[in-house]
């Protein structure tokens, strides 16, 4: 039993690890699927967060991002369009905010939590997304693979938040 | 520190002063009610300054809140605020008269073209929201760190740090966008239009070499060029150099007309 704990605990911390170097990974169930990306920062939350919050600068630094149209404020609804999909215009809510620790938005189908945790000079930076429901067996497989464009995500985001930073 | 040292250094701080406040504000009248009431507040508190920052940027945080508080109720302008004025000025007959008029009679009636690339600047950073273009403002032309700046606005280091990179992003962009000495592409001929109705004698494109951010347009790449641009604009005294009437007259034009429009 100890063995297995041991083992469970390996696992748990080398996925951790590997999950803040930018590596998305994604979950699936009948009804849902889980996508999360976590990387390490070397910024300043409140830089992160101005980057996150400031939906008309996206597509500046953002390459996963056409446009975001609206404002990211508690209970404010924008509209996105993401190089994922680009000829659909995502409406969605921004349902929470918490300021400089996370926020989350998301229509009836899913929704997206970004998470903000200081340790030091490092900032970690989590993304996740869930979407799902009863139907969503029937129309899964017409969803594409959101990893790569997680990655990029936090990529882009690391990169502009550090260069920012590091300015002087 | 003794009222006459205050009097004294305030004497040779005053020249960026007036020329940071106009910057922000466009209005020659604002501008010298804040020296003016800057100068007041920092007599009465100057007890109270205890040498932690520079005398600068303790005046300057004044003058800033001060400012602030003016421009709290006015909007920003918008991106092409001078395509606007332009279109304004055409159909003002008393505003080319009057133009022409300091031109040939004032001794700072003079019209350069860097002296426009500063007040082009000046014009299109009061797009951007009022912190970034303080920060910008700051940095770029009145050589605060990043410490006095955060000093002078009252924020952290870390959003002056991105107030300064997305201001410096963004009007990178608009000048990328819009201005033709840069960009071939570029929807703005303001400086070569205007140099052609108060110099009809002088070749633009013989004036325009003689500027490095022109000259190194082709090569060098748009940070680079935004740096050259800072140095024009650093290296003028909108109220002392030799067109210094003409360019506050069209400034105090943009900023009625943009009032107006807003």
């Amino acid at each position: 039993m100890k063995r297995l704990v041991l083992i469970l605990n390996i696992i748990t911390i080398a996925a951790t690890t590997m999950a803040q170097t930018g590596k998305a990974s994604t979950e699936k169930k009948t009804f849902s699927r889980t996508t999360s990306v976590s990387t390490d920062i070397k910024a300043e939350p409140e830089i992160i967060w101005q980057l996150l919050t400031n939906a008309p600068d996206y597509p500046r630094w953002n390459t996963t991002v056409i446009s975001i149209e609206g404002k990211i404020a508690e209970g404010e609804c924008i509209k996105l369009k993401s190089t994922l999909a680009p000829n659909r215009t995502f409406k969605l809510k921004v349902k929470e905010i918490e300021s400089l620790k996370s926020f989350k938005w998301g229509d009836g189908q899913g929704t997206r939590v970004y998470t903000l945790v200081k340790n030091g000079n490092i900032t970690t930076f989590t993304m996740n997304e869930k979407i799902g429901g009863f139907m969503f067996p029937m129309y899964a497989k017409y969803i594409p693979s959101f990893d790569q464009s997680f990655e990029h995500f936090a990529a882009d985001l690391k990169k502009e938040a550090e260069s920012i930073q590091n300015k002087n | 520190m003794t009222n006459e040292l205050f009097n004294e250094e305030f004497k040779g701080i005053l020249v960026h002063l007036k020329s940071y406040l106009l910057r922000i504000t466009i209005s020659i009248q604002d501008t010298e009610d804040i020296v003016h009431d800057t100068y007041i507040k920092a007599l009465d508190k100057l007890n109270t300054f205890r040498g932690e920052s520079s005398l600068k940027t303790w005046l300057f945080t004044i003058a800033s809140n001060l400012a602030k508080d003016n421009l709290r109720a006015q909007k920003r302008w918008i991106e092409n605020a001078t395509d606007i004025c332009k279109q304004e000025a055409i159909t003002n007959q008393d505003f080319f008269q009057e133009s022409m008029h300091i031109r040939t009679t004032s001794t700072q009636g003079a019209f350069e073209i860097k002296e426009h690339i500063a007040f082009c600047f000046t014009c299109i950073s009061k797009s951007l929201p009022l912190e970034q273009q303080l920060c910008l403002f700051l940095k770029e032309i009145y050589e605060f760190k990043i410490a006095e700046i955060s000093t002078i606005l009252g924020i952290t280091e870390a959003m002056v740090k991105y107030y300064l990179h997305t201001s410096r992003a963004k009007m990178i962009t608009i000048f990328d966008g819009r201005c033709a000495i840069i960009n071939k592409e570029g929807v703005c001929h303001q400086c070569s239009e205007l140099n052609g109705i108060y110099n009809p004698n002088q070749k633009f494109q013989e004036e325009v070499v003689k500027i490095e951010m022109a000259r190194d347009a082709e090569n060098a790449d748009k940070e680079h060029l935004f740096d050259l641009r800072m140095k024009i604009v650093m290296g003028i005294d909108p109220f002392e150099s030799g067109a210094a009437a003409l360019q506050l007259h069209h400034l105090e034009h943009n900023r009625l007309v943009m009032e107006k429009y807003s």
